[in-house]
C-alpha cells in the first residue's frame, strides 16, 4: 500500500507538483500524463531527489520522507531513470554488486540473487560486459536488473520503453507482468506509451500541470473526457 | 579482474622485485637516496590520483597532509618508543582521519571551488609548519630544538639508504595491493556509480557521504604514511619542503603520470624527484624540470588524458592479443 498525501515540489517559481495525493493499493499501476506533468518530479520525490516543500509518502506504514535517499533503497524502494545510469567501466554484474553492497547482503546469497534477476530480465550471458559495450536495450535491461536485486519493496520505472524496438517492448511487457508475481514488489510506471499502460497496469494515475486530474482503473481512466482533453489530445 | 589489469599486476609485482632486488646493486648511494625520495612522492601521487580518478576532485593539499603525517611520525618518533613501521602506519591513520575531516566542508563543493579550496588549506598548512617547524626532539609539545638532538629512527631491518630504499619500495608495493583492493570491491564500485552521478549511487542505497570521505581520508593516509617514511628518509623535515606551491606540482604531475594506475603514481614520483637530479648532476638548472612538467602538462591535457602510464599501458594492449 503506497498512500502519497499532499506532496508538493517547487523549483523556484515552478510547482512541479501541487499537493498531489494518492492511495495505491494495486500491484502495478500507471503514471502518465503530459511533458512536464510532473512525473519524474513524483519519482524523485519518492528517492529524496525533488525539493519536497510538504507532504508524506508512506509506504506499509513507512514514511520514506523519514530516510535518508540511500537507506530509502536499502530499505526497499527501487527505481530506473528516465536518462539510463549505467557506468561505462562496470560490468553488469558490477552494477548489481553496487547495489546489494549497500543492502548488505553477504558472499553466500549473491550469485543466487544476481542470475535471478539477470535471467529474469534475460540478459544473464552478458554478466562480465562492461557498461560502455552494451546496447541501448541491454542498458534498460541492466538498470532494470538492478531494481530487482536484494528484495524491492516499490519499484519505479520511468520510462522504460523509451527507444525501444517493438520486439524489445514486447519483452519489456512481459517483464514488467512477472516483477510483482517473481518479486513481490509493487510497481509505478511511468510512460508515455498508452498502449503499455494499458496492457500491463491494473490502475492508472494522470497528472497535469503538477496535479493529479484523474486515479482509477485504467480502462475508464483512459476514456475519461478530462484525461484525453489534456493528455491524450484528440 | 579484466586481463590488461593482470598483465599490468603481474607487470608490477616483477618491477618491484626487480627494484628491490637489483636497482641497489648497480646504483650509487646519491640516487639510491633520490629514488628513495622518488618512491615515497609516489606513494602520495597515487592517494591524489585516486581522488581525482575515482571522483574527479582536485585535491591540491596532498603535500599539507605528507607534512601533517611527517609532523606526527616525528612527534610520535621522540615521544615514544614505538616500532617505526607501526609508528609510519599511525601516522597514515591520524592523516587520514585528518584529510576525511578537512573534506567534510568540502564535500559538496567540485571543480575549481574544490580545488581553490584544497589549495587554501594548502596554503594554512605552509604557515602552520614555519610557524612551528618539525619536532627534532626539542622539549614540550611542539619539540623544536635549537640544534637536533637524536637521530629519527629506522627499522632495524632498514638502516642502511639501501635497506631503507627497500623498505619504502615494499611500502608503496603494499600501497598499491590496498588501492587496488579498494578499486575491485565495494569502495570501488560506490565510487563508479557516484562518477556517474550522485542520484545515481543515491538510488543504487550507496551512502555518497561516506564514500567520498573513505576516499579522502584513504588518500590521507597514504599522504601520512609518505610523510613518516620521509621523515625517516631526511632523518629531518624542513618547513620549505611542503609549500603550497608544491602541492599543485604533486596533482599535476599525477595528472600527467596517469591517475588510472599504479604505474602513472611511479612516473609522478620519478618526474618530481628523479628529473630535476638527474638535471641537477648534469650541470642544468633543476627549473629546466619545471619547463618539461608544464610542457608534459599540457600533452596529458589535451592528448592524453590517461597520461604516460596509460599510453605505456596502450602499448602493451596493442602488442597483446584482442581478447
Ligand atoms: N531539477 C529541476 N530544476 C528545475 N525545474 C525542474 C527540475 N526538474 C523538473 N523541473 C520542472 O518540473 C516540471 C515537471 O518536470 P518532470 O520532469 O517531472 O516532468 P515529466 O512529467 O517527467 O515530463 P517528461 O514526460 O518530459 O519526462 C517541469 O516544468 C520541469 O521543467
Ligand atoms: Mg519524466
Amino acid at each position: 500500500m503506497i498512500e502519497i498525501t499532499d506532496v508538493t515540489v517547487k523549483y523556484g517559481g515552478v510547482v512541479a507538483l501541487d499537493s498531489v495525493s494518492l492511495k495505491i493499493a494495486e500491484d502495478v499501476v500507471g503514471l502518465i500524463g503530459p511533458n512536464g506533468a510532473g512525473k519524474t518530479t513524483l519519482t524523485n520525490a519518492f528517492s529524496g531527489f525533488a525539493p519536497v516543500t510538504d507532504g508524506s509518502i508512506v509506504v506499509n506504514g513507512t514514511n520514506l520522507f523519514d530516510l535518508a535517499p540511500h537507506k530509502r533503497t536499502r530499505w526497499g524502494l527501487a527505481r530506473s531513470f528516465q536518462k539510463v545510469q549505467i557506468v561505462p567501466d562496470l560490468t553488469v554484474e558490477e552494477h548489481l554488486k553496487a547495489v546489494l553492497d549497500g543492502k548488505g547482503i553477504g558472499k553466500a546469497q549473491r550469485v543466487g540473487a544476481i542470475s535471478k534477476a539477470l535471467d529474469f530480465v534475460g540478459i544473464g550471458d552478458i554478466r562480465l560486459k562492461q557498461g560502455r559495450a552494451l546496447n541501448p536495450y541491454q542498458r534498460r535491461m541492466t538498470e532494470i536488473a538492478k531494481c530487482l536485486i536484494g528484495g524491492p519493496r516499490v519499484v519505479l520505472l520511468d520510462e522504460p520503453g523509451g527507444g525501444l524496438s517493438e520486439a524489445e517492448m514486447q519483452h519489456l511487457r512481459d517483464i514488467i507482468r512477472g516483477i510483482h508475481p517473481e518479486f513481490g514488489a509493487q510497481i509505478l510506471l511511468v510512460d508515455h506509451d498508452v498502449d503499455l499502460i494499458r496492457d500491463v497496469c491494473a490502475a492508472t494515475a494522470v497528472l497535469d500541470f503538477g496535479k493529479l486530474i484523474a486515479f482509477g482503473p485504467t480502462e475508464e481512466v483512459l476514456a475519461d473526457e478530462v484525461v484525453k482533453t489534456a493528455y491524450l489530445g484528440r | 579482474m579484466d586481463p590488461l589489469q593482470k598483465t599490468s599486476t603481474w607487470i608490477g609485482v616483477a618491477l618491484l622485485a626487480l627494484t628491490v632486488l637489483i636497482l641497489p646493486m648497480v646504483l650509487g648511494a646519491l640516487w639510491i637516496k633520490v629514488l628513495t625520495s622518488a618512491a615515497i612522492f609516489a606513494l602520495a601521487a597515487s592517494g591524489v590520483a585516486l581522488v581525482y580518478a575515482q571522483l574527479g576532485l582536485i585535491n591540491l593539499a596532498q603535500i599539507a597532509l605528507i607534512g601533517v603525517g611527517g609532523w606526527i611520525a616525528l612527534r610520535l618518533n621522540y615521544a615514544t618508543d614505538l616500532p617505526v613501521t607501526l609508528l609510519v602506519i599511525i601516522a597514515g591513520g591520524l592523516t587520514g582521519v585528518i584529510g576525511a575531516l578537512f573534506a567534510l566542508p568540502a564535500l559538496r563543493m567540485r571543480g575549481l571551488y574544490l580545488a581553490l579550496v584544497t589549495l587554501m588549506v594548502a596554503a594554512l598548512a605552509q604557515i602552520f609548519f614555519n610557524a612551528f617547524q618539525f619536532p627534532n626532539g626539542g622539549e614540550g609539545f611542539w619539540g623544536v630544538a635549537q640544534k637536533s638532538a637524536d637521530a629519527v629512527r629506522r627499522p632495524g631491518f632498514a638502516q642502511s639508504d639501501t635497506a631503507y630504499f627497500r623498505y619504502v619500495m615494499i611500502a608503496l608495493g603494499v600501497a598499491f595491493m590496498l588501492i587496488g583492493l579498494h578499486k575491485s570491491s565495494a569502495p570501488g564500485r560506490a565510487w563508479a556509480m557516484i562518477r556517474q552521478s550522485e542520484a545515481n549511487a543515491m538510488a543504487a542505497g550507496i551512502n555518497v557521504t561516506f564514500f567520498k570521505l573513505w576516499a579522502f581520508a584513504l588518500s590521507g593516509f597514504l599522504a601520512g604514511t609518505s610523510g613518516a617514511l620521509l621523515a625517516g628518509a631526511l632523518g629531518q623535515l624542513d618547513a620549505r619542503s611542503f609549500l603550497a606551491g608544491e602541492g599543485i606540482l604533486l596533482f599535476a604531475l599525477a595528472v600527467v603520470g596517469g591517475v588510472f594506475s599504479w604505474l602513472g603514481a611511479i612516473v609522478a614520483g620519478l618526474l618530481y624527484k628523479l628529473l630535476p637530479a638527474i638535471f641537477n648532476d648534469l650541470g642544468l638548472s633543476a627549473d629546466i624540470a619545471m619547463i618539461i612538467f608544464g610542457a608534459a602538462l599540457m600533452h596529458a591535457i589535451m592528448t592524453a588524458p590517461e597520461g604516460i602510464a596509460g599510453q605505456i599501458m596502450g602499448a602493451f594492449k596493442k602488442g597483446g592479443s584482442d581478447d
